[in-house]
Parts: C-alpha cells; structure tokens; sequence
C-alpha cells in the first residue's frame, strides 16, 4: 500500500538528521520501500496580498486585483474569482510560473494575455493551479500571517515521501510508525503524539456489544458532549490534504488525522442516531441491506461484520459507515468507535462489495492487515485529546470490550541464530541495539536474547523474525558472498524437456521463427477453427475473473494462437514460418487439468521473396511436409502412428491426421480454405500439431551402423498404378519385397498422361540396392527387382513401364 | 582379311590426333567411348579379332592391341589433364561480385523468453541445481496455504489472482487458479524429495493485473530453491552474485534489501546492477538513475513452510529466490516493453 508521509509530519515524531534523499534511501534500504519524493517546483510563485480590487471596465464577471508581492513589487491580475477581497493573503504566479490547468488538468506555463483589453500579467492560483487540492472555485486564500514576497515554496509547500509499504507491517500505516523506524535508523528519539490515559469512567447511555469475538477481538467507544462542528484547524486541513485526504469538518478531520498518525482508523456516529446507547459488533443477517455513506444501498453478503444499534446496521464494520448516523452540522454528542477487525473477515468482505484496493475505503485497506488491538486506547486517547482542543468536545468516559487479550510476544533466540542464518558475524551488542532501536524491550539470558516487540508490531512471532530485524538494521550490505558447499543432490533425467528442447532447435534449425503467446485466449478464437464452428479440442478451462474477455480461456489447442500470429505478420510481410511449443490445457474430472506438451507450425504466403536468384514462391504442402519430415527424422520419431480419417479444420483432401485411440500425435495440411477466409490468411497456408510426448514414446534408439563396406547397385523403375493408389503403398511393396537389399526408395517424378493410360499413374522411382554381405551381382540385382515388379503386380496391379 | 598390326597403329594415330583436338571434357568422353568403349569401340572391336586369328599371328596382333590401347590412353590421361588445369585457368581468370546478395534463405531463431529460460538453466545448472517444472494451473493449496499464506492472509493481496473454472465441475474443496508464482514448485519438489535439494524452476505465471510496459498478466518466472543443513543468506547472496556475473557479465553484482514475503524469513529484493548505464546515467530508463535494477525475490525458508512439508526446521533450512525472466531478457537486450515479445511482431524477434 502506498502512503503520503508529509516530512514536516514526520518531523512532529523524530528528528530527520540527514538530506531528505538520504532519509528515502535508508528507508528503502531497511525494507520501507521509497517509491518517490514529492516535491512542490514552486518557481515564481510568491506570497501576494491583493493591495486594490476592482470591476473590469468592460466585463461584467471579470475584477482587476492589482497583487503586491514584497519589495514594492505589484503587478495587476484579471481574475474571475468571487472569493477575493482586498487585503486578501493570496498565491501569486508571476510570468513563468508553472501550474496545472484548472479546466483540462494538463500542466501549463503562465504567459501575459489579454483579457477584454486588460493586460493580465500573473495569476491568482486556486488550489488545483497549484496542485495541492481539487479546489478551482474559488482562489486558495492563505493564512493572513504569512509573510507577503516569501516564495511559497518556503513557507506553504510539503515535501512528501512516498512509501510502499508491505502487508507485513501495518504499524507503518501510521506516519508514527514510520517515525520508530526512522529512530531506529539515525539511532534517533521517538516522541509518540499524547493523549491522557482513558481513564476508567464508563459513559452514560453508550455502551458497546461483541457478538463474534474472532470478527471483532476489541471494541472501544468513547462519548464526547459539546462538540462544535466546524472546520478543522488550518494546520490540520493542510496534512490531511499533503497525506492525500479531503479537509471535512473537524470531527471527521480528527478522526482521519489519529489513522494518519497511528494507522488506526476510527469512526464517529451521531450519538441521537444510535437506538437505545449500544453499538453492536454482530454479523449481517441475512438479507440485510444498508445504504453507506457513498449514497449506495448495499445488499450485505453473508460473512459481513456490521457495527448496529439496537435496530439496525449503522456500517459495515472497518469498511463504511452507514448515511444514517453520519456526524451532521448540528451533531453534538458523539459516539467514537475505536476497535480492533479480524482482517480474514474485513479483506473478503471488501473484495465481495467492490471495495477493495484502491477503490475501498482509508480505513478497509488498513483493517486489511493485523493491526495490533493495543492501537485502540492509544487511537481513541488520542482523538479525545484532539476533539477536546478542536471542537470543543467534553470527555465523558469509555467502554472498551476486550475480552481475549492478545499476550506479549516473547521471542528467544540464541545468538549463534544469527550468524547460522545470515552467514555472517553479528555481535551481540549490536543484535541488541538493533533492536532496542527498534523499540523492543531485549534481555539477556545466557547464550540468548529475549525481545518483546513494541505492542504495535504484530509481525514479529519467531526468531527468523528477529534474525530479519537485526539484518536489516545492521544493513543487508554487510551479507558477505559465499557459495553453498554443501553436497548436492542427485540429478534426475527429465527424457519429455530434454526431447522437447531438441525439437525446439531442430525446428529453429529448419528455418522457423519461435513465437510465445498468451496461454490464456479469446474462447470465441476456438469457434474459428472449423469451417462449422465445431471444437477441435476440448471445452477449455474458463478464467473466472479474467483481465479482459481475450484473455478468458486456458487454450485446449494452439491453432488459434499461431494462426493468430501469422494473420498479424502477413498485414506487413510476404510469407511466415514460425513454430509455437507450449502445453495445452486439458480439463480432468476432479483433478488438475493436463498441460501437454505441444508444438504448431505454420507456413503461410511466400516460401521465400523475390530475388535476382528467382521469384518468389507461394508456400506448398511439400514445403510444409518437409519440416515434419524433417523434425521428425531428426529426433528420430515414427510418423505418429496409424492414419485416422479427417482432420478437422484442415482441407479434407490436403491433410494428414496420425495417431493412435484417441489421441492425435500428427496432423498436419491445408489450412481448410473457409478457415483460412476467417482469419484473414492467404490460401497457402499450412499447419502441423505434433503432441510432443506422444512422439517421445514412439523415439527409436539408435541403430549405429557402421557405413557400407560393398557397392550399391541402382536401377531405375516406372510403375503405372491406379490413380487411387498412393506412393506410400508402391514403397512399402518396393521395400517388402527387396527385403534388406532396398537401401533406398527415391521418387523421381510423377507422370500423368497417354503413356500411363486414363486414370493411371506412373511413378518413376530410383532404388539403390545393397547388400552389407557382399557386392551384389548383376543376377543378384535382377532378382531383386523381378521380385519388387511381382510384389508391384500382385498387390497393387501396377505395369511396370521399360 | 583380318586387320594386320599396321592397322592398329594407323588406328592408333588416328585417336591420338583426334584426342589431342578434343575441346572439352564431353569430346574427350565420346573419343573414349569410339575408341575403348566396352562394346563398340573400335579397339574393343580389335581385340575381339584376336580370337578370328591363326595361331601364329595371334602374339604379334595381340601385341599391336596392347600398344594401341596404351597410346590411347596415354593420350586421353594427357589431354584429360591438360583440359582440367585449362579448365582450372579459365576458372581463377574470372571473378564475380560476391556483393550481390544470396540465395534467400530462412533463419530461424529461438523466442527470447526460451533463450532466457535456457541460459537460467544452464548457469544454474553449473552450481548444481536441476531444473524442474511444475503445472501451472494450480490449486489454492500449493499456490498460497502451503506458503504459508491461508485464505483472508493480508500478504494475498500482493498476487491478485486469476481464478479458474472447469469445464468438468468445480471442486469447492480444491479451488483452480492460474499459479500466481513459481513458488508453488518449491511445495511439491520439497513432498517429493529429502535435502539436499537444489532445484530451479523455470514457468508461466499468471496474475490478475493491468498489463503495462514492465508489466503482464501472463509472465514466466524462474524459481530456485535450495535446501540442507547449512545453507545461510550468504550463499543465497553468493548463488545470485554468481548469476548475475555469468547472465550480465563478470563486471555485474547484486544488491540485497529488506523484503516480504509470508513464505521466506528473512526475505530480500534482490537488485542487479544495471546493465544499460552501469549506475552512470541519472536519467536512466532502465534503472530509474539510482544502477540498480529491482529484479527478484528472495529469502530463507520460512520455517513454517519447512515444517508443512514434514521437514525439521531446527535441522534443515535453505533459500528460495524468484524473479521475472521477462525482466532479465529485457534488461540484457534492451527490449522496451514486455508486451512486445507476446505480440510476436516477427520484425521484433528477428531482432534478437
């Protein structure tokens, strides 16, 4: 959470020693994370008093202010501010100066104009010019007593460390807080903000009920008579604004002021509001609703804290309070709830009524983390003590239920903890003082050290704890370089990420660009894949609070997301060769879903450009069928199994679809045409999936051979087949019947036409023969072939051609 | 009447004159052929008559055949040599403009985030640490309550989450979500193994969160965890220092500080030099002007986490580091926004 620490606040608390950048960089370096300084750049901005105010001649809503801003410097302003009156203590920008737009917000330089015929020659800043409030009615008149010609900057200007604190440490929600650790750090003295003791006086017709003491563990409310609702002093308004909140009226003003101060928020009800003198820390019940203090009626979820009277919910518990009992101009006896909320009630609650994070209130996002239940009396004391002096208010006595007191937290840790941790030397006098600066109350006990954190602190339970607390404040500088020497462990074989990153080269090697995309996809994306808008991979898994609709489904298949890619490519190049590996998310009954392994290439538009070396060419199925050949033979896979029918999304006579039960291992093709139209792609554009574990299991080992010893015999063949017979089967007959004198299978053309006869085919293939035992004889050869021809007749009735 | 030796050494005269005249290589091979040629030539032919002889001719016929085919040979080895190193010549007198550009020629490359990812696991690898993965949908048990960080825990809102919903029935008692870190991997190497341990983890994350320039809602991480009887926040600080010199270069250190996390105690930011100014340039983008670069987290393992996985923590402890692999790729090329390497713009790749 981020937080506005005002310095000069915190300067009310510890002594800051050192340069303002210094004081952010030791704070970061302890573990309060700077996000940043603020700073007002203030250049030409003065303290001006309006010496003389008058109508503009020939305009009736504009004035003339002439501004006096020291050293007999004046300069006449045209203003249309109502608010101004002579005399008037103002912010005066001269030319030059720099200021924030009241209309458009942008920042702007301030320039002479003219204005109906007047020359303007400054400007008198509202608060928003400025940028210190929302303000731009009205000009931001100053306090009367500041000096007239001092740079505003020297005299009205915050500077503001931003802090990004970690939920770890709600004690530094409150600028206190900050304050110890700045104590700690500069070896400085704390000076925590009073208030008297609360005393033992019960109130009368106040008093408070815990109906669930885990929600709420501490319920404190103080009665306070004779309020005066006005203003919050000046001094007040101007931290509220610097810490980043809206002066309201001075009971409210306070009450964010202690949260401010000590993180510890409050709230204040109208005591008349409050049916029959009790507040009631009770869970909603069911149906419940209550309109907050935003103007929204909210319905109550289950599991919601709400702090009621006798008759009804007044507010959310720690989240809002409810419009019914909100202080009110004439409001005079006030109820002040202090008290301590379970965040594992308060954080949920907040997440169901939208009211978390930014959005949720000061108070909610503190209630959040574990505020320590020992804030309560201080925050309550005091609150009373600023009511008194602020608004009038009498004390008239508290209520504080609390009935399981938390216990001090006493951690022992032996010294030689310190050093077996950190590796490195920590003395004990400086394990000691770290901590002591820190606030805790430290004995010795032998070889050990006992420490009790200050009772704000609700992060510090064990002695890793402690170890922390002295590192940090010693500095984690000071961490020596080692490298472990222990023994190490055995290493296990990982056969699917080893075999998975030699498929990523060799895809990388055939010329192909990896693309990474998003795992989570558009669901709409998987009703594009088919020319029907049938699935082609199982109902995904459903992000149930995604980020944005095209991030809403954990993709069952990567088709969507690579042909995504290359539609997004080919708006600016001629043709694409990428490859995606990633897994794919396959939802299971009562288990986590299966994330396998898979990889997509596509090949889509020109294989290759234009050049004075030949023109371009589109992409084909051979170019396509070349890269998992080649993958394939690489990695010394089989070819993904038996041929299954149809391969959904991909042309139906240009695919390929292997596998074995149910499971696809291969499929690879033609984009089918009405796909590729939705995606925007070229006709020529061609997928494969391969299931990358599927192909693992079907890895041969290697079968080293040494190379052959005897020359090879080559003899061409045309065999004329039915035009229904595929290649594939001419080679298994050419390889079945030569048995292990077949070396090679190579198709040399494909020929069509008179010679082959109507609906014929004549493949002419090169066979290179050989024999590991001997040269093979010309009669040997001729054998051979008579007996690939007769296997070619038999079963595939194919004419052999001369 | 058969052919007498003066035949064959007119024969011979003839294909040497006609050898010596031969212009290229495929003349040469059509002299051979006329000359020696296996079924016609007409030397060949020669030497089949041998047989048609009487007996007393045969010696000195048969020597004329011999001397003959030498002669040719002789001939056509010569010219066969004087044709190559003309040929040879002719070659080394030409030159070509090797400016001209090639033959276009596909190059493929790996994604960034892969190439990061390999080079985590590899120099982790050379300190000992086997790389793992793990599912990267999760449940809210590995994700967070082993982690020591039980539903309502204040530190969840520090991984916002995205939930998730299955198609075959939800199971209230396992809730999915997309894991929110790597970290979840440090819980199931620790159910499956003994210390010692040493495991890096490399995977996609995911988080509830606006995406911007430094920022995803789909990431990957590298995770390591270590675990023994000794290991202490010097050698966390040593494993990364050594990181960081073999990932950025030897130049390169880290810097430790303070940090939260429910599951390590203590916890550290750990911070690289920055790799673009070197800690020189006050306007830095990269490092924001301070030379560093805010990179990973890190700590001892808590001992409530030690403790869940059945391990005792008064005898083990360890440390576990986690950072952005986007970052470290980013900062190491120069890549500007994280967003450009999952828009997979093929100019952007190509430019690794």
């Amino acid at each position: 959470m981020l937080i506005r620490v005002p310095l000069s606040w915190l300067r009310e608390y510890v002594d800051v020693t050192i340069p303002v950048d210094d004081l952010a960089h030791r704070l970061h370096m302890a573990g309060t994370e700077a996000k940043g300084i603020e700073r007002k750049a203030w250049d030409n901005i003065w303290v001006g008093r309006v010496a003389e105010l008058v109508k503009h001649p020939d305009a009736e809503r504009l004035w003339l202010a002439t501004v006096d801003y020291g050293e007999g410097r004046r300069k006449r302003v045209v203003t249309g501010a109502t608010n101004l009156r002579a005399g008037a203590i103002v912010a005066f920008g001269d030319v030059g100066a720099q200021y924030i737009d009241g209309h458009t917000g942008e920042r702007a330089v301030m320039k002479p104009k003219d204005m109906r015929g007047i020359k303007s020659e400054g400007m008198v800043m509202s608060e928003k010019e400025l940028g210190v409030g929302e303000d731009h009615d009205g000009i931001l008149l100053l306090d009367d007593k500041l000096p007239v010609g001092a740079a505003l900057s020297e005299v009205y200007a915050e500077t503001v460390l931003m802090l990004e604190l970690q939920p770890n440490r709600p004690d530094c929600l409150g600028i206190v807080g900050i304050a110890r650790e700045v104590a700690a750090l500069l070896s400085g003295k704390l000076r925590e903000p009073g208030g008297e003791p609360l005393g033992k006086d019960t109130p009368k017709a106040l008093d408070v009920r815990i109906e669930d003491a885990v929600a709420c563990p501490r319920f404190a409310a103080a009665r306070l008579d004779n309020i005066k609702i006005g203003p919050s002093p000046d001094w007040m308004q101007k931290r509220l604004i610097a810490a980043g909140m809206r002066p309201i009226s001075n009971v409210v003003d306070i009450t964010n002021y202690v949260m401010l101060e000590l993180g510890q928020p409050l709230h204040a009800y109208d005591l008349r509001e409050v049916k029959g003198g009790t507040l009631v820390a009770r869970q909603a019940r069911a149906g419940e609703h209550l309109r907050t203090l935003d103007g929204v009626d909210r319905a109550l979820p289950p599991g919601t804290l709400v702090i009621a009277d006798e008759e009804r919910g007044l507010g959310i518990a720690g989240i809002m309070g409810g419009e019914d009992s909100e202080i009110r101009p004439n409001t005079t006896t006030v109820a002040l709830e202090c008290a301590s909320f379970d965040p594992r009630s308060i954080g949920p609650t907040s997440t169901k009524l939208g009211l978390r994070g930014s959005s949720g209130s000061a108070a909610a996002r503190r209630f959040s983390w574990q505020l320590s239940p020992d804030l309560v009396p201080l925050a309550l004391a005091r609150a009373i003590q600023l009511l008194r002096e602020h608004a009038g208010a009498r004390y008239a006595g508290t209520v504080d239920r609390y009935p399981h007191p938390r216990p001090a937290v006493d951690v022992r840790i032996p010294f030689a903890k310190f050093a077996r941790h950190l590796g490195m030397e920590v003395t004990r006098d400086e394990a000691i003082d770290a901590l002591k600066r820190l606030g805790f109350a430290v004995t010795q006990a032998g070889d050990a050290l006992v420490a009790r954190p200050p009772a704000v602190r609700t992060d510090i339970a064990i002695p890793e704890d402690l170890v922390e607390e002295v590192a940090r404040i010693v500095g984690y500088d000071r961490l020596p370089i080692h490298l472990p020497d222990g023994p190490l462990p055995l290493v296990e074989a990982h056969p699917l990420e080893e075999f998975r990153e030699r498929m990523r080269d060799a895809l990388v090697g055939l010329g192909l660009q990896e693309t990474v995309s998003y795992s989570l996809i558009d669901p709409q994306w998987l009703g594009r894949l088919t020319a029907d808008g049938s699935c082609i991979a199982p109902e995904p898994l459903r992000i149930q609070n995604p980020t944005t609709p095209a991030q809403s489904a954990a993709r069952p298949t990567l088709r969507a997301s690579v042909l995504d890619t290359a539609r997004r490519n080919l708006r600016h190049r001629a043709g694409v060769g990428i490859f995606e590996i990633a897994p794919v998310y396959l939802p299971r009954e009562h288990a986590l879903p299966e994330e396998r392994w898979t990889a997509a290439i596509v090949l889509a538009g020109h294989a290759h450009p234009d050049s004075w070396l030949g023109s371009a060419r589109d992409t084909d199925l051979w170019d396509m069928k070349a890269v998992i050949h080649g993958v394939l033979t690489k990695l010394r896979t089989g070819d993904g199994g038996e041929v299954k029918p149809g391969a959904p999304g991909l042309h139906p006579g240009r695919s390929e679809r292997r596998g074995s039960g149910e499971r696809d291992v291969v499929s690879w093709g033609q984009l089918d045409p009405r796909v590729a139209d939705l995606w925007e792609l070229p006709a020529a554009s061609f997928i494969a999936e391969l299931d990358i574990a599927a192909l693992l299991a079907g890895v041969a080992p290697p079968r080293v051979s040494p190379p052959p010893r005897y020359p090879a015999a080559t003899r061409d063949l045309a065999i004329v087949l039915d035009e229904a017979t595929p290649y594939a089967a001419a080679d298994e007959a050419i390889r079945a019947a030569g048995k292990a004198l077949v070396e090679s299978v190579t198709l040399l053309d494909v020929y069509r036409g008179p010679q082959a006869g109507e609906g014929r085919k004549s493949f002419a293939v090169r066979l290179v023969l050989r024999s590991p035992d001997s040269t093979l004889t010309d009669a040997e050869v001729d054998r051979a072939v008579k007996r690939i021809e007769g296997r070619l007749l038999h079963q595939l009735g194919a004419t052999i051609r001369a | 009447m058969a052919a007498g030796p003066d035949d064959l050494k007119a024969l011979a005269d003839r294909a040497v004159a006609e050898i010596a005249a031969c212009a290229d290589d495929a003349a040469l091979e059509a002299a051979r052929i006329r000359y020696l040629g296996r079924k016609d030539g007409e030397v060949t032919q020669a030497t089949k008559q041998i047989a048609t002889l009487p007996g007393k001719d045969k010696p000195a016929y048969g020597a004329a055949v011999n001397e003959a085919k030498a002669r040719i040979e002789a001939a056509l080895e010569s010219r066969g040599d004087a044709l190559h190193s003309a040929s040879i010549d002719t070659s080394l007198r030409e030159s070509i403009d090797l400016t001209l550009p090639p033959r276009p020629l596909r190059i493929g490359r790996l994604h960034p985030v892969s190439a990061a990812i390999r080079d985590v696991s590899r120099i982790f690898g050379s300190m000992g640490f086997e790389t793992i993965e793990g599912p990267e949908i999760e449940t809210d048990y590995y994700n967070f309550e082993a982690l020591n960080i039980p539903p309502g825990h204040p530190a969840r809102e520090k991984w916002d989450t995205l939930w998730v919903s299955n198609p075959l029935g939800d199971d209230p008692k396992m809730p999915l979500l997309g894991r929110t870190h790597t970290s979840p991997m440090q819980i199931r190497v620790m159910e499956q193994r003994k210390p010692p341990i040493r495991v890096v983890v490399p995977g996609r994350c995911y988080r509830y969160e606006a995406t911007d320039a430094i920022r995803e809602s789909v990431f990957f991480q590298y995770e390591g965890l270590a675990i023994d009887e000794k290991l202490t926040m010097a050698d966390l600080k040593g494993v990364l220092y050594s990181f960081a010199r073999q990932y950025f270069g030897s130049q390169h250190n880290v810097r430790f500080r303070p940090d939260y996390f429910p599951f390590t105690e203590p916890s550290a930011e750990i911070a690289f030099s920055c790799v673009i100014c070197e800690g020189k340039d006050p306007h830095c983008h990269t490092c924001g002007g301070d030379g560093w670069i805010e990179a990973a987290g890190c700590g001892m393992v808590h001992p409530e986490v030690l403790r869940r996985v059945g391990y005792d923590p008064e005898r083990y402890q360890g440390f576990a580091f986690g950072g952005g692999l986007e970052r470290l790729a980013m900062v190491k090329t120069g890549a500007p926004d994280i967003r450009m390497l999952y828009q997979n713009d093929l100019r952007f790749l190509e430019s690794f």
